[in-house]
């Protein structure tokens, strides 16, 4: 088993793997220690919504602010193209030629083109 | 014993030899290191802060007040802990657990000198960037979990800004992985023994230093937490140790953003003299102080000036950065 994870390359992850369970043990322990140590009186309005003081007028799970949901829209059209640049990237100096000079130009102009697209459509426009 | 199960052993004997020691040795070290470089960073800010603004700042526990956030520590864990009735039970509790992932994750693959890394990862650079997502995530689920309309604003600022704030991040670490070629932490210093990659990408350094007091939610980015607005934003409704998990992801993020900048400009462990940790921490740290100093001297953004701000100014100088870049390698 081990040996196949050696040949996998999956060996360094075994240490982010090491991290990541005790990242998540870490918190566990110091709420563990606020809970025992910490009072913990119930009284009738201390479970009540902060709201400086004012009583909350219904709950704050409504729908709102559509204009984040065109930023996030853009996001997707941009940020999971830009990922593809990694692989080009460092495969990018191996060639001698302008072919992948090209190839960037015209990848980065097709992406370009999402950010133009929404500028022109007015997203960017606080309304 | 048959002698099938050699070759097992020593597989396990590779797997758990020295680079488990290193692997162990160094979780300690961080996990001692990452609370105490909170507690130090918070009494940082609140001494700069003080300053800035002509007074002393914290002078009462220890010599000018240096042990003041371990108070403080002590303070929020004797707190009791609130969960409000109308919150979210689960993700409220998940919401603070999941934020200090990144914290100490992130630190794997960052070479505070030649020898001191826990792992050399091919991938580095995109380790951190894909853990230091997670934070986002929890800030959302911590947000919408209260039930607070505070805290869901905040929340949802947080997600826009910081998806924002992402791409012009990536863009100028890729100028400067397209000239190094790798994505390792590690040889990404090793060539700048040199002359350090500021000087070749001074656009890129400044755009990835905005970018990560943005991503950390600081001033002038803090609209996440704007107080004169939403009392303390995501975190509104969160009181004790759950409170100080935020604040300690948060200022770990600092650390580790001025590390990657360190790593990816300032020539990571490389110095005048000598090379080692030394300078490495050294130039981290001075790095956070420029942005705590940044934080206490300008003031914050309007929403639609800081989205507009990375869309129409960061994003296509970065992309231009980029390109530019790409041109000098190919021509020269």
């Amino acid at each position: 088993m081990f040996s196949q994870m050696l040949q996998a390359g999956l060996y360094d992850f075994f240490f982010v793997f090491i991290f990541f369970i005790v990242s998540l043990a870490l918190p566990v322990v110091m709420v563990a220690l606020n809970s025992l140590i910490g009072p913990n009186y119930r009284g009738k309005r201390r479970g009540e919504t902060y709201e400086s003081g004012v009583a909350p007028i219904r709950t704050a799970w409504i729908q709102f602010g559509a204009s984040y949901y065109l930023f996030a829209l853009i996001f997707l059209a941009f940020d999971v193209d830009v990922l593809y640049l990694f692989p080009v990237l460092l495969s990018y100096q191996r060639g001698t030629g302008f072919a992948e000079l090209v190839e960037l130009f015209i990848f980065l102009f097709i992406i370009s083109l999402a950010i133009v697209y929404a500028w022109r459509k007015g997203v960017f426009q606080w309304r | 014993m048959n002698m099938t199960q050699l070759p097992i052993i020593k597989d396990v004997y590779g797997f758990l030899g020295p680079d488990l020691m290193a692997c162990v040795t160094g979780l300690l070290l961080i996990l001692m290191f990452v609370p105490l470089n909170s507690a130090f960073l918070v009494w940082v800010e609140r001494k700069v802060a003080g300053h800035i603004q002509l007074r002393p700042g914290p002078m009462e526990v220890g010599p000018h007040g240096i042990l003041q956030s371990l108070i403080d520590a002590v303070k929020l864990m004797c707190k009791e802990m609130i969960t409000p009735d109308l919150a979210d039970k689960y993700l409220f509790w998940i919401a603070p657990c999941t934020v200090v992932i990144p914290a100490i994750v992130c630190f794997v693959v960052i070479p505070f000198s030649p020898i001191m890394q826990v792992r050399e990862l091919n991938v580095g650079i995109l380790l951190i960037f894909a853990f230091s997502s997670i934070s986002g995530l929890s800030i959302l689920m911590g947000g919408w979990a209260s039930n607070n309309k505070y805290s869901l604003i905040g929340a949802v600022r947080a997600v826009a800004q910081s998806i924002a704030y992402e791409i012009p991040l990536l863009l100028s670490t890729m100028s400067v992985i397209i000239m190094s070629n790798s994505l390792k932490m590690s040889e990404i210093v090793a060539a700048q023994s040199p002359v350090w990659n500021f000087v070749w990408q001074p656009v890129a350094a400044i755009i990835f230093i905005i970018c990560t007091t943005a991503e950390t939610n600081r001033a002038p980015f803090d609209l996440v937490e704007a107080e004169s607005e939403l009392v303390s934003g995501f975190h509104t409704e969160y009181t004790g140790m759950r409170d100080a998990l935020f604040f300690m992801a948060e200022y770990t993020a600092m650390f580790i953003g001025s590390s990657m900048a360190v790593v990816l400009f300032f020539g990571g462990w490389y110095g005048p003299f000598f090379s080692g940790i030394f300078w490495f921490v050294l130039k981290a740290y001075l790095l956070v102080f420029v942005t705590v100093w940044i934080r206490w001297t300008f003031p914050r953004l309007r929403f639609d000036q800081l989205m507009n701000f990375a869309w129409k100014v960061l994003i296509p100088i970065s992309l231009l950065n980029l390109l530019v870049t790409a041109i000098v390698i190919k021509v020269l």
